[in-house]
């Protein structure tokens, strides 16, 4: 004969085990829901405080050979500099993720992003970005007119971008597009067009 | 009497062998110290060849001298010959001697002394004695142009400062003989090729020698040079003295020199650009098929589709050399092209994409001023939008697939004169396809068609 009081401890614990799966159940079924809303959306993690923002992003398809705007979900801070940042990271981040409709390496990333007085945008790459980047004109002009458009169309004031490696200057991206010259949004704008 | 022994003294003093030296290059400082024969081997003094570069004078214990470098420590016994590094013993291949207070050593340990103290590359050119710390040196370009009155251009990664045996006046030089010599007395200078060759002209041949710490470029010819050195330092420019001396009679051609330049530089002809080269492979195809392989052949079947059009036509190289960018446009320029055509190859794959130029920032172009460097192609866009319509328009007659881009691009915006990118493009996932010659020349007779339309429309230089 087992004691009444050792049949309600047996009891108690079977519930509170019943219950806490109930509960892990629940809580992993929302995380595969965000993580599935993430993947539709394009959202982006927060590295920074801010607010989150629907913007759209300008990406390269190769297999098409054409640029296309995504929506996107980020969090984007007030400041310029730092809203400009992330959405140059957001669209990178589209471009390392595997399949990518536009492949670059693991690493490819922004190191900094800084203004030179109100309209000139000094944008610092990772050496992965620019070392591991496929050569090819039409690729290499892709990835700077994505990167150029997004950001001009989504942060205003911008007339003019340069990029940089590591802090340094680099004559070429992969062999083909200068990275020398400061790019001017409105001509970049041109030939964006000419993608879409 | 006197007089003869003065005439023979001063012989004997101008003929006298020089000082026998080794010279370092670092990027702070180019310094030559003497070098000294004792037993046939070649010695320098320690304190001169530290020194210059921050050593402490040295500290003397008995036989035992310690010099400190870039919070390093060598350590030299007189009689050994092994010096003490902070990673273990180093082999001097010879004894250390000590003469006058003077610390000696074998020359040939400078290198690794170095290398050890400084912990950085070390290049040691032994039988020139010339030692390059780090990356330093200076490498040249040469470009020879015949016609009416040929010239020989040396383009220099750094600004040089070589001695002539000339007379100065102005910022001209000139030199007095068929042969002129540039000594780089304090410059880093190094040659990929030690010899080129240039005809019987005026300027025949151009040879880069190296001794005794230093390097030397040498002009030969038939003519007295004029030298002109650019404010920057880093172009010379040499040329004949005058068109009565430039060229010897036997070689001057009907109609005389004068109106063969001018009827050169009024030709129509194309500067076709194989995009790479060298060291610059550009795009890799499957690891094996480079991209500076397939622009080189293309370009090579192209002058032939254009010889064949009897449409003149120049290779901006036609071996395996890298020219920098600017160099590119600069050549385009000085040999004023009809028409300029970089040839690429790249993915994605199946059609073949015609570029005209995008000129980011295009000045407005004022008569008489400067053309900025970066926009030098404002001027051409619209003919060069023509000529990329015609190719364009050209390739799909003969059924390519073919897609009309704009691109902002060096050298391509740095060229005057009107031009195009043409890149090839895989067919599918076939990489062999890029250098098929089926395929290449059908793109490159289609090219070719383009430019003769292109040349009779007006405005073309005919």
């Amino acid at each position: 004969m087992i004691p009444r009081h050792f049949q309600i401890t047996i009891g108690l614990v079977l519930l509170a085990i019943l219950a806490s799966g109930l509960v892990i159940l629940r809580l992993t079924h929302q995380e595969e829901a965000k993580t599935l809303q993430a993947a539709e959306t394009g959202s982006v993690s927060p590295v920074v405080m801010g607010k989150q923002e629907r913007i759209n992003l300008l990406l390269a398809y190769d297999e098409d050979k054409a640029l296309r705007w995504r929506p996107a979900e980020l969090f984007l801070p007030s400041e310029r500099g730092l809203r400009a940042k992330e959405m140059l990271r957001a669209v990178l981040a589209q471009y390392v993720q595997n399949p990518s409709p536009h492949p670059l390496s693991q690493g490819a990333d922004i190191r900094d992003v800084y203004f030179i007085g109100k309209d000139t945008l000094i944008v610092d790459t990772t050496a992965q970005f620019a070392d591991g980047h496929p050569s090819g004109i039409l690729l290499e002009e892709m990835t700077l007119a994505s990167l150029i458009e997004t950001v001009s169309v989504n942060v205003p004031g911008i007339a003019k971008v340069k990029f940089l490696v590591e802090g340094k200057e680099r004559e070429t991206l992969a062999g083909h597009a200068d990275l020398m010259s400061f790019y001017q949004t409105a001509a970049v704008h041109e030939m964006a067009g000419e993608f879409e | 009497m006197k007089l003869a022994m003065l005439l023979c003294c001063t012989l004997a003093f101008s003929n006298a062998a020089p000082e026998q030296q080794l010279t370092v290059y670092s990027a702070q400082l180019t310094y030559s110290l003497p070098v000294l024969d004792r037993d046939g081997k070649t010695y320098i003094s320690v304190t001169d060849l530290l020194s210059p570069l921050g050593a402490t004078p040295p500290h003397v214990k008995g036989k035992e001298w310690r010099v400190q470098l870039n919070n390093s420590e060598i350590r030299l016994t007189e009689g050994r010959e092994k010096a003490v590094l902070h990673n273990g013993p180093l082999d001097l291949g010879g004894k250390v001697l000590v003469e006058d207070n003077r610390l000696l050593m074998p020359a040939v340990a400078a290198a690794p002394v170095l290398n050890a103290l400084l912990k950085t590359s070390v290049d040691f050119h032994q039988p020139s004695r010339r030692i390059f710390i780090g990356n330093t040196v200076t490498r040249f370009a040469a470009s020879f142009k015949d016609g009416g009155r040929p010239s020989l251009t040396l383009n220099f990664s750094q600004p040089v400062k070589p001695n002539f045996s000339h007379d100065e006046a102005q910022g001209v030089l000139w030199t007095r003989t068929d042969r002129t010599m540039l000594v780089f007395e304090k410059d880093p200078l190094v040659a990929d090729t030690n010899k080129q060759e240039f005809g019987n002209g005026p300027i025949q041949s151009l040879a880069f020698t190296e001794e005794n710490g230093t390097a030397s470029l040498t002009i030969t010819g038939n003519a007295r040079l004029d030298i002109v050195r650019s404010e920057d330092g880093k172009t010379i420019v040499l040329q004949p003295a005058a068109p009565a001396a430039m060229v010897s009679p036997a070689n001057t051609p009907p109609g005389g020199a004068a109106s063969e330049a001018q009827k050169r530089a009024q030709e129509f002809f194309v500067m076709i650009d194989p995009s790479h080269g060298g060291y610059d492979k550009g795009a890799s195809f499957g690891g094996k098929l480079l991209e500076k392989e397939i622009t080189l052949k293309l370009g090579r079947v192209l002058k032939k589709e254009l010889d064949e059009r009897e449409i003149p036509s120049r290779m901006l190289r036609d071996s395996d050399v890298d020219i920098p960018l600017d160099r590119r446009a600069e050549i385009t320029n000085e040999q004023h092209a009809g028409l300029y055509i970089a040839l690429h190859a790249g993915r994605p794959g199946r059609d073949v994409r015609v570029y005209a130029p995008l000129v980011s920032n295009p000045q407005p172009l004022v008569a008489g001023r400067f053309v900025p460097w970066e926009s030098a192609q404002t001027a051409f866009q619209e003919r060069s939008r023509l000529a990329a319509l015609t190719i364009a328009n050209e390739l799909e007659k003969q059924g390519i697939s073919v897609a009309r881009l704009g691109v902002s691009l060096r050298p391509l915006n740095n060229v005057a004169s009107p031009g195009v990118i043409v890149e090839l493009s895989p067919e599918g996932d076939d990489v062999q396809s890029l250098e098929s010659p089926k395929r290449q020349t059908g793109v490159a007779a289609a090219i070719a068609s383009a430019v003769a339309q292109f040349r009779s429309q007006p405005g073309a230089r005919q």
